[in-house]
């Protein structure tokens, strides 16, 4: 629930990450690994799946703090020996492989790393991994805030955001599951295009839903000045603006996700009302273009 | 659904496109040298920025030498192809370390200079490497990077496949560039696999892996895309798979389980019994660890009957996210030419399995070719080619 907006105050929740990570690996990790791997640990807890059949993971930075490290250990070694201890965890895909090492998991494993549509692309992917037979996938987004990051703020053309990390997962099934479960209808993204608008109605169209069905619109958008076009079209009151919750951070989408699956299983919404259909709308980078239609199970 | 291979594009230390790297491996000429910039043994491509920036007319301005070494090759698979609003149409690329040239360029700099520029890190954001590519090409709508450390070319070829059989775009240019980066070299040299010679993949002295920069893509198009570009298919893309070694972060696991997953399933996806296999050009890094998992995983799919193959990392180096798209190009080159493809500086063979990789350009019917990459986080991609 929505108690204030965030501010430059706010810190990043956590939980004891001792829960979900065994000591030995936990040590060494940085904060990017240790928010997903316990975010995917906790999802597949709630479920009753022992192993996912993929593990798909989406970050803009990926283990940037673990790169600037080796970054440093490069020159304070200034050619003599180094520790790769930092480099062995900076690719992106650390944390997809060290989920699937700490359960063993020997299924398919992707990482997607398209700025601010990394998660969108790595839902799209866990779709298609859906309509190809894989009864269930785990799939999350997580960025973690860098100092060196500030200069983003460029690309959005927004010099008030507010930088922030996070990490949010799901496990989509293939096979419709008793008690609480959201479906998810379709996933969009659209790279370096003009018109958002257009390009919104036509992937409503393609899902057969008028943007009347839509009863809340999820958006991020950096470029304040494109408001007036989303407010004109859907109107101010069924408009939500994400990043006043989450802050800043490339994947922050999948925490939209993740906060329209809890809008559509607590109906009526004590603050929402009666939602149904969830757009989320990122338009976090004003280029590109990134949306996801999730529906209650019985409509 | 077909997924036909209809343009193929390659720079790498070997040649500046799929013509002259076709040459150096009929010729088993080495692109592997003395760096002069990083005093190891590289496999460079042998153009600096400003060169890359003059060939394709682009102003200087930050482009990583990512985007630079993606540009040639992207133009050359994607060829006289034009936008059509009729194909569903896509980009899909790989790099492991984005932008790191220049971000470990601005880095330094500000570290040693104790400034505060960081424009460097917008530079390293993996996804704007391939937007700038996009541009290029005049690509919009799906446009995406794939990073998962050495097996990310072969995965976007991967996904640019699953993408047409899924029947969610018709036509996709995918690939992936790597440029050398002293991050890279020092990170390998850090795990002590960075061999101080050319690297001699499958040999029972092998010391370790040479690091090499370059790029690769290819064009996939199904039917309908090929109906109205009339493009030529070159081979079919008929297999793929991607699994998981779960072992350790950086090794692969003596049986090389993941390596087998990846292999079993993409020759089930492509419908065939290990025997139809003709070459396989595999992942071979001449690292210890490595080359003998991989070794043990080919052992358990093919038995004593063991095709011919070979490693091509002796004339490129590892090129990391760019490895598994050069290796897909060379797969389709072995096909068009029928012929296997050599692997350098082999002598004898490793104690524990006894085998023989191929050493030479050799004419041969060639059917089927299978393509091995493995990266990081024990990611095994496997990737089946057919003569068209």
């Amino acid at each position: 629930m929505v108690k204030k907006d965030i501010d430059a105050s706010s810190v990043l929740l956590t939980p004891d990450y001792a829960e979900f990570i065994p000591a030995m690996e936990r040590r060494r990790m940085s904060q990017v690994q240790k928010m997903s791997i316990a975010c995917a640990m906790d999802c597949l807890h709630q479920s009753t799946i022992a192993q996912p059949d993929a593990i798909i993971v989406g970050t803009s930075m990926g283990c940037s703090i673990n790169i600037k490290n080796f970054l440093d250990k490069i020159l304070e070694a200034n050619d003599g020996p180094l520790s790769p201890t930092s480099f062995i965890v900076s690719t992106h895909n650390t944390v997809a492989g060290q989920i699937a090492l700490l359960m063993k998991n020997h299924g398919y494993n992707m990482t997607y790393t398209q700025n601010s549509l990394s998660f969108e692309q790595s839902l799209g992917d866990a779709m298609l991994c859906c309509a190809e037979g894989l009864k269930n996938v785990l799939v999350g987004g997580a960025d973690e805030e860098e100092d060196s990051l500030y200069n983003m703020r460029e690309r959005l053309k927004n010099d008030e955001v507010l930088l922030t990390s996070g990490a949010s997962f799901f496990i989509l099934s293939n096979i419709r599951p008793q008690g609480n479960a959201i479906n998810l209808i379709d996933v969009g993204s659209f790279g370096l295009i003009k018109n958002t608008l257009e390009t919104t109605l036509n992937f409503l169209k393609a899902n057969n839903t008028t943007d009347l069905e839509i009863d809340m619109v999820l958006y991020a958008m950096s470029e304040k000045s494109k408001l007036n076009e989303l407010t004109s079209f859907f109107g101010a009151e069924r408009l939500f603006d994400y990043q006043t919750v989450t802050g800043t951070y490339y994947t922050n989408s999948a925490f939209a996700m993740n906060y329209a699956v809890d809008i559509l299983s607590n109906r009526p919404h004590p603050i929402f009302g009666e939602v149904k259909t969830v757009l989320v709308y990122n338009n976090l980078i004003p280029e590109n273009l990134g949306l996801i239609l999730l529906r209650t199970k019985n409509e | 659904m077909k997924v036909f291979v209809t343009g193929i594009g390659v720079i790498s230390a070997v040649g500046l496109n799929a013509r002259e790297n076709l040459h150096s491996l009929r010729s088993l000429r080495t692109g592997i040298h003395k760096s002069a910039q990083y005093k190891v043994m590289t496999g460079e491509v042998p153009l600096n920025n400003e060169q890359l920036l003059q060939i394709h007319d682009l102003p200087d301005e930050d482009y990583s030498r990512t985007t630079l070494l993606a540009l040639p090759a992207a133009k050359e698979a994607w060829g006289s192809n034009k936008n059509d609003s009729r194909i569903r149409t896509g980009l899909i690329s790989s790099t492991s370390v984005g932008g790191m040239d220049r971000t470990e360029k601005y880095y330094f700099q500000s570290q040693v200079n104790k400034t505060s520029d960081n424009y460097s890190l917008m530079i390293h954001d993996n996804g704007r490497t391939t937007e700038k590519l996009a541009e290029e090409l005049g690509i919009s709508g799906h446009i995406s990077t794939i990073s998962t450390a050495c097996s990310s070319g072969a995965n976007s070829i991967m996904q640019g496949a699953r993408l047409i059989e899924g029947n969610i775009l018709d036509r996709v240019i995918a690939g992936g560039s790597e440029p050398l980066a002293t991050f890279d070299i020092k990170g390998f040299n850090s795990l002590n696999i960075y061999d101080s010679e050319i690297c001699k993949p499958f040999d029972e002295k092998r010391m370790g892996l040479n690091l090499g920069e370059g790029a690769a893509f290819v064009v996939l198009e199904n039917e309908q895309s090929i109906s109205i570009t009339g493009n030529k298919p070159l081979c079919i893309l008929c297999g793929w798979s991607n699994a998981t070694d779960a072992f350790h972060q950086t090794a692969s696991s003596p049986d090389g389980k993941g390596a087998y997953l990846a292999m079993k399933n993409a020759l089930a996806k492509a419908g065939i019994s290990p025997d139809k296999i003709n070459y396989i050009n595999a992942h071979g890094t001449g690292t210890g660890n490595n080359d003998l998992s991989e070794s043990m995983a080919l052992k358990n799919i093919f038995g004593e009957a063991l095709p011919s193959f070979s490693s091509t990392k002796g004339f490129t180096g590892h090129t990391l996210a760019a490895a598994g798209a050069i290796e897909a190009v060379y797969c389709t080159l072995s096909l068009v030419s029928q012929a296997t493809l050599p692997n350098l500086n082999f002598s004898n063979p490793m104690s524990e399995t006894g085998m023989m990789p191929e050493t030479q350009f050799r004419p041969a019917k060639i059917d089927y070719v299978l393509s091995n990459s493995f990266g990081f986080g024990g990611n095994c991609t496997c990737l089946i080619f057919y003569k068209y």
